[in-house]
């Protein structure tokens, strides 16, 4: 092979390695070095610049909102097994199906509501226009992944709900 | 076989009788310098390739380290910004997983 050719390569491979190399082990140590497990809510203090007596009171209002949470999960939890125990061996959705599954998206929409109302409420917490971003971001997040899977499957031919 | 003394005798005579001109200054040179141009151009010319061109400019120490450079330059900073994000989204994900259960999401 020509030798400016085998030059040209050699080259070539050398700097892809160079370029990713770095990048590679940049990114890692940044991430690495960034990433700080064991508090949650390291989010918010970065993405909003929240001083320390914002954070206290977002803080207070997690921590106050973290025990309701668990005990409307457990709820969750607790009906989803009884429609599980009550569709052993069924052959058809009865009556007392019916009712725990609407029992079920009864509690679902609580958990949802008192999670929206929380989020209203760090949002309070925080500087107003970083509220602002703050709940739309919430939002976002926890109510816009439903909305796009319905649109979704509202848009796709075949799957017409009627809705 | 040795000439014969006569002829030795007669080849001086007539190059006394024709006289040559002199030879004008640098001749041998000249002459020289004919023979090589004449061998240059009968070799075939071996132009360099726009490759050979490159090659010789990545071997050139100046653009080489200049190369190194700006491509562990480049990374890095592609590496710092694109870590700094990575860590964002675990920030989100760590603080979302924390105030909405999954069943909500």
């Amino acid at each position: 092979m020509n030798r400016s050719l085998i030059v040209i390569l050699g080259a070539l491979a050398l700097c892809a390695g160079l370029f990713f190399g770095s990048y590679a082990l940049c990114r890692q140590i940044c991430h690495t070095s960034m990433s700080r497990p064991t508090d949650s809510l390291d989010w918010l203090r970065q993405e909003f610049h929240l001083t320390d007596a914002e954070m206290a009171r977002v803080r207070g209002l997690h921590e106050g909102y973290l025990p309701k949470c668990a005990a409307m999960c457990k709820q969750i939890a607790d009906k989803k097994k009884e429609i599980a125990a009550s569709l052993t061996g069924a052959t058809n959705v009865t009556e007392l199906t019916q009712r725990q599954l609407g029992e079920l998206a009864s509690l679902r929409a609580q958990c949802q509501s008192q999670m929206i109302q929380h989020f209203l409420e760090v949002s309070q917490a925080m500087p107003p226009d970083q509220g602002k971003r703050y709940f739309a971001e919430m939002k976002r997040i926890t109510l816009g992944e439903h909305e796009q899977v319905e649109k979704s499957m509202s848009d796709s031919p075949g799957m017409q709900h009627g809705h | 076989m040795n000439p014969h003394p006569d002829d030795v005798k007669l080849t001086a005579r007539l190059r006394e009788s024709r006289p040559s001109p002199p030879l004008p200054p640098r001749f041998e040179e000249a002459v020289w310098r004919k023979i090589d141009d004449a061998e240059a151009k009968s070799r075939p010319t071996q132009t360099p390739t726009w490759l050979d061109a490159l090659a010789a400019l990545i071997l050139r120490p100046r653009f080489a380290l200049v190369t190194v450079t700006v491509l562990v330059l480049a990374g890095a900073t592609l590496g710092v910004y694109k870590g700094v994000d990575l860590a964002r989204r675990d920030a989100q994900s760590r603080y979302v997983v924390s105030v909405a259960p999954n069943s909500l999401r």
